[in-house]
């Protein structure tokens, strides 16, 4: 039952969002090229923006998804986490040193900068 | 039994969520006023005086959007922070939806802003807006660790990942207090996610309002609206995690939940208004470096205060 | 009647005003921040008005065009002492800068309450090229290369990367002239790498800034050191204004922009926002220590510049009166972007000091025939254009480390015309703009 609330409340909160921008708009024409053109501050693009973009922090990404799959530890031992007492903390710890570690070693590699 | 839990909680989260975005508005005017800023004659009319502008603006477009994903990625955001403000309670009874995985779900919710608001950046083909998608993707995958430990690090001393227990768990005293670096690292991941203040990288001055500079009209009202609700749902969140949620002597519980929420947004537009954006390079090695050490710190915090 | 209340609503609301700027149009910019019902907005998709303001070069008319039909519907000009385009002869026009503000808000309302209508597209509605649809998927080539999927190539040029050498695409745009985040009139074209500039190359250089008539007549007679040091503290003031905005710090920028205008500055007040500025973190978290100038570079740009990155450049030490106010150039030896801003802050102090001193001692420079403007030193020359230092200096950085560094360089030549003659009686006609380009021409 909380799941199909939340379902209609998605529903309805996006339907919202795109009946706002949908209705006032339902009769106006599509604005002119001159319109459309991208806004360089009078300047001119020569190709379209889409492109192999050099995204400039993807080591940074991959420091993350070592984070990610850790994470999904991490919920399940919150709940048996006071069942568990000292254990856990130590257990815990000694994932959070390990990869605190991680982050040093990348810090000192220079991956959360722009490469 | 429909009435109670399925129109209820629909009214009762759009109802907060349109009301706290117009307030966010307010508040914001109100403190631009109070620092001396240029005053709008009326803070009250004022925000929704600009809403009619943008009805009434033409829509723009661009030469080649993605036109699917263009419109979309308001509205998806707009409905992120309705589910976001849907498992936060206003009373032990009074809950739209009492998720025994709300914390998850927040943290679901942080991942997939990041990929509305990216959308939003590149569905226009255009370069300013496109440099700001990319650019939040770096601080979204930068924040959002940071709220998971602090997140996780509230559910320790519940027992649970529902935030309805979170609040139960705060009787005796606020987690606020509890765990100290929690609300500060929480209230930087509020500012992430709804790109605010210091950072704005996604929408920013520098950009020319960054994934926002190709839209007009009804698009960027309710992309403008979608970012305010996110504030408000997550005020909502920081307000029954970290300061206790309905509980509060004398007055009734809802209303303990509706003031703190207004005071956790107070806090977060004053921040915003006082900072400077933050290079983004730098707030990417701050992120990791220095905030999420401290996020560990919260956790063994949490974790060492909730055996004791 | 639901429209006509949205629209009656719609009139109300802050005016969202997109400047584009001609030559000396600053003086429109600062007076609209600092009032209120008036937003500046930063891309002409967010505005209901172009406001152009100063006269706006031919050479520039075509990227005005552009910007112009860039406005979505609907929308109408306004020219503050500025010629409208020959398309747009019946445009608003106002000439008188305490008239600016009422003309914009009227001008809204109208335009809300269809009164007026929205201003007509100039540029022809066809797409940049024709599209032809050949191929698979219809875009227009062979294979992936070539062709013009709706209008435009896409991006198939291959250079190897500045910094870590992989092979990716990048655009190529022309920026400007009325980007609000470059210098006025400053246009480039510009390759990016991702956010990374990898090559600048300023096409058309900023507008020639004007400086306050006090130094053009320190140039041939004694003037009081007070009024000259407060003309100079008044430019760095406003030259602050623009950075602090650009960096998210509204409420301090316009602390800047109204010291900037109060006759005689409290020297407390630039402590105080000195402080706060120190204490927002803008040294720590939006100034890093990029946009740094060699020996060479800073000396051609001069000035804070050049005093920024050490040199000890300045020609009020070789002033007698000066020297006898105990004036000692201040230094820094960073060079870069946070250095140029610390050495600006200590030079707005170091100003009002020398002025309230000046004052009480009613000091006069008594050096002729050259001055230190706040540009630079004015000797033999007026300082000159030197934006095509960024070519050398831009390329390499992030984009938001670029154009912070752009803001804090004044790159501009000095106007050989004073701001009072520019801009100040409106018996000039207002033209001092126009007819001042004409003698350049």
């Amino acid at each position: 039952m909380e799941l199909l609330t939340l379902f209609f409340i998605v529903l309805i909160a996006a339907g919202l969002g795109l009946l706002v921008q949908w209705l006032p708009r339902r009769h106006q024409p599509m604005p002119p090229y001159s319109q459309r053109a991208p806004f360089l501050g009078g300047g001119l693009p020569e190709t379209h923006a889409w492109s192999r973009y050099h995204v400039r922090y993807y080591p940074m990404t991959l420091l993350l998804i070592a984070f990610e799959m850790e994470m999904m530890f991490m919920y399940p031992w919150a709940v048996v986490f006071v069942e568990q007492g000292m254990k856990a903390v130590m257990e815990m710890g000694m994932f959070l040193a390990i990869l605190s570690v991680g982050i040093v070693y990348g810090w000192r590699e220079g991956v959360f900068k722009w490469q | 039994m429909i009435v109670n839990e399925l129109i209820l909680p629909v009214i009762l989260v759009t109802v907060v969520l349109v009301v706290g975005a117009y307030l966010v508005a307010v508040i914001d005017e109100a403190i631009a006023g109070a620092l001396g800023l240029p005053r709008a004659a009326n803070a009250w009319m004022a925000p929704l005086a600009r809403g009619a502008w943008l009805l009434t603006q033409q829509a723009n477009a661009t030469e080649a959007p993605d036109w699917r994903a263009w419109r979309l990625a308001p509205a998806l955001y707009l409905a992120l922070a309705a589910i976001g403000l849907a498992v936060v309670p206003f009373s032990p009874t009074l809950i739209p939806t009492d998720l025994v995985t709300g914390v998850v779900l927040w943290g679901s919710i942080e991942a997939l802003a990041t990929v509305v608001i990216f959308l939003h950046g590149w569905s226009a083909n255009t370069l300013l807006s496109l440099i700001g998608a990319y650019r939040y993707v770096a601080l979204g995958l930068s924040y959002i660790l940071i709220s998971m430990f602090v997140l996780i690090g509230v559910a320790l001393p519940a027992e649970s990942l529902q935030f309805s227990q979170v609040v139960a768990s705060q009787a005796e005293l606020w987690n606020v207090i509890r765990q100290p670096l929690g609300l500060p690292l929480f209230l930087i991941v509020g500012l992430g996610v709804t790109f605010w203040g210091p950072l704005n990288l996604a929408d920013s001055r520098d950009l020319a309002g960054g994934t926002a500079s190709a839209i007009s009209g009804p698009p960027r009202l309710v992309w403008n609206l979608a970012r305010s609700a996110m504030l408000v749902a997550f005020s909502g969140a920081a307000a029954s995690a970290f300061l206790g949620g309905w509980l509060g002597p004398w007055l009734p519980g809802p209303v303990w939940m509706l003031l703190k929420m207004l005071a956790v947004l107070a806090v977060l537009l004053l921040i915003g208004r006082l900072v400077p954006r933050v290079q983004p390079e730098r707030c990417v090695t701050l992120m990791w470096v220095v905030l999420l050490p401290l996020s560990f710190v919260d956790l063994i915090w949490a974790g060492v205060e909730a055996l004791w | 009647m639901a429209v006509s209340r949205l629209s009656r609503l719609a009139a109300r609301a802050r005016v969202p005003v997109f400047p584009a700027l001609g030559m000396h149009g600053e003086p429109a910019l600062h007076r609209l921040a600092l009032t209120a019902g008036i937003e500046l907005v930063d891309s002409p998709r967010h505005a209901s008005l172009l406001l152009v303001a100063g006269g706006v070069p031919p050479d520039r008319h075509a990227a005005l065009r552009r910007v112009h039909d860039q406005l979505p519907a609907p929308f109408a000009t306004l020219w503050y002492r500025s010629e409208p385009l020959i398309e747009l002869a019946g445009a608003t026009r106002v000439d008188e800068l305490d008239a600016l503000p009422e003309a914009l808000t009227t001008l809204h309302r109208e335009l809300m309450q269809g009164q007026r209508g929205s201003s007509p597209r100039l540029l022809p509605d066809e797409p940049p090229n024709p599209w032809e649809g050949l191929g698979d998927d219809g875009h227009g080539g062979e294979g992936m290369m070539g062709g013009v999927p709706y209008g435009r190539p896409m991006v198939m040029n291959m250079t190897d990367d500045l910094r870590d050498g992989l092979t990716l695409d990048s655009l190529t745009v022309t920026l400007g002239p009325f980007l609000p985040m470059l210098p006025p009139g400053l246009s480039a074209e510009v390759t990016l790498q991702g956010d990374l500039v990898y090559a600048w190359t300023t096409q058309d250089a900023p507008y020639p800034t004007a400086l306050g008539s006090v130094f053009f007549r320190a140039l041939q007679e004694p003037v009081p050191i007070a009024e000259l040091e407060r003309a100079r503290a008044r430019h760095h003031l406003k030259r602050l204004h623009v950075a602090l905005r650009l960096a998210g710090l509204e409420r301090l920028a316009l602390q800047a922009l109204r010291l900037a205008f109060e006759p005689r500055v409290e020297q407390e007040r630039v402590t105080k926002l000195r402080r706060r500025l120190g204490r927002s973190g803008f040294f720590r978290l939006t100034t890093t220590g990029q946009g740094r100038l060699e020996q060479g570079q800073a000396r051609r740009v001069g000035g804070v510049a050049a005093r920024a990155a050490g040199l000890e450049e300045d020609l009020r030490g070789r002033d007698a009166a000066y020297r006898r106010l105990g004036f000692t150039p201040i230094l820094q030896d960073g060079g870069d972007t946070g250095a140029r801003w610390r050495q600006t802050l200590a030079e707005i102090d170091q100003s009002l000091q020398l002025a309230h001193q000046a004052e009480r001692e009613g000091a006069h420079t008594e050096v002729i025939g050259s001055v230190e403007t706040p540009c630079g030193p004015w000797g033999e020359h007026r300082s000159e254009d030197a934006s095509r230092l960024l070519d050398e200096l831009l390329p390499g950085l992030e984009w938001d480390e670029a154009l912070s560094t752009l803001a804090s360089l004044d790159l501009a030549a000095v106007s050989e015309w004073p701001q009072e003659t520019l801009q100040g009686s409106t018996e000039a006609s207002g033209n001092g703009a126009e007819s001042c380009e004409e003698r350049r021409a």
